[in-house]
């Protein structure tokens, strides 16, 4: 079977980020919206094949019509490209405003002495807002992709550099597993996306928007190990500026056998994931084809 | 020796769900991962890492000591004799 894996990276070269950062300290985020809306995403949709694959989301998935399905797929990829470009206007110190649901749920967990695991998914923004829902008295993990640009690393290094959040990246070896395993056993909070293989190629088939889709059972497996409590955490485009971000606990029953307890969180991580979907359909930007068979 | 052995079987068969293997099918002088052995991965690697721990009180300082550790269930089972705390 053809190994299912991350090796995308984010789009331009080291040179184009940090030119873009600067253009972005002094020039309004409207205007770069609606240049690369106009002229950048239909290039982009034309030589792309995120957009097929976008296309069967909201034709099989959403349930819309042939020309709704068409229009949404554009509406995606405009909203994509505000995110990311969203990501950068942060790194040149532009604020948005974050409205939190759920604080208390993570304001609960921060306040513990144990550890806990925090899912998120390829939909919105988690980059922009995700991280700020720090807890002063636990460090903060976020597993992430190894292979991404220098300029992406460096720039999340220095955002985060006076902070207590520290980047896991996925590396071929087994490194990052003892750093996550670490981090939990020393109470901290690991951050993770649960809706794409990372790594680990084992995966689960769960019902997902009117199919069966495949999800990787390893962030789940590594959520239960220890019998830690764990939230899903997602973060919507709901502005130009603006934010929301959704914390919500997710269940398992850590009596049960690990097959169970696996079984059990994914499915509790898939529903909130259907709920946000029902919510935002256009944010969606896992760009593999999970219900592929 | 052949106890431990017997015993590592079991508690990795329990924690990593092989429901489809028993103990007695498992040659514990074959690699761990990969398509020869039992074909486990990395994320089985973490549950193993947490199941010496919780069981034996062995912690792994060093990501390549584990790795040389995981090499069969016969190299598990001589660490675990020499380093267990519990």
């Amino acid at each position: 079977m053809k190994k299912q894996e991350w090796v995308g990276t984010t789009y331009g070269n080291n040179w184009m980020h940090k030119w873009l950062i600067r253009i972005l300290k002094v020039v309004d985020l409207r205007i770069l919206y609606v240049f690369v809306a106009m002229f950048i995403i239909p290039i982009c949709l034309l030589v792309n094949k995120s957009g097929v694959i976008t296309y069967r989301y909201f034709r099989k998935r959403v349930g819309y019509s042939v020309i709704k399905s068409m229009w949404s797929v554009y509406i995606n990829h405009v909203l994509f490209s505000q995110v990311v470009i969203d990501k950068f206007a942060m790194w040149a110190g532009k604020k948005f405003d974050v409205e939190i649901d759920g604080y208390e749920y993570f304001l609960e967990l921060a306040n513990k002495p144990d550890g806990f695991v925090q899912l998120s998914a390829h939909i919105g923004n988690y980059e922009i807002a995700g991280y700020t829902l720090v807890a002063e008295t636990k460090r903060f993990n976020a597993l992430v992709f190894f292979g991404e640009k220098q300029s992406v690393v460096e720039n999340r290094k220095k955002m985060f550099e006076s902070t207590n959040i520290h980047m896991i990246a996925v590396r071929p070896d087994m490194g990052h597993l003892f750093e996550i395993n670490q981090a939990l056993s020393n109470g901290e909070i690991v951050s993770m996306s649960a809706d794409r293989m990372l790594g680990s190629q084992k995966k689960q088939i769960i019902p997902f928007l009117k199919g069966e889709a495949q999800f990787p059972t390893g962030p789940f497996s590594v959520a239960t190990l220890r019998g830690l409590e764990v939230i899903a955490v997602n973060v919507m485009k709901t502005g130009v500026r603006k934010y929301k971000i959704y914390v919500t606990p997710l269940y398992y029953d850590s009596t049960k056998s690990r097959k169970e307890q696996i079984e059990s969180l994914s499915k509790s991580y898939v529903a909130e994931l259907e709920r946000m979907m029902s919510i935002y359909p256009t944010q969606w930007y896992n760009y593999f084809d999970i219900w592929k068979k | 020796m052949e106890n431990l052995i017997k015993t590592l079987k079991e508690q990795i068969i329990e924690a990593l769900n092989l429901e489809e293997i028993t103990p007695e099918e498992i040659n514990a002088n074959d690699p761990i991962f990969g398509d020869n052995g039992l074909g486990l991965d990395s994320i089985d690697a973490l549950e193993l890492i947490v199941l010496l721990e919780k069981n034996y009180g062995i912690r792994f300082a060093d990501p390549s000591e584990a790795k040389k550790v995981f090499g069969s269930i016969a190299t598990i089972a001589e660490y675990v004799s020499k380093n267990r705390t519990k």
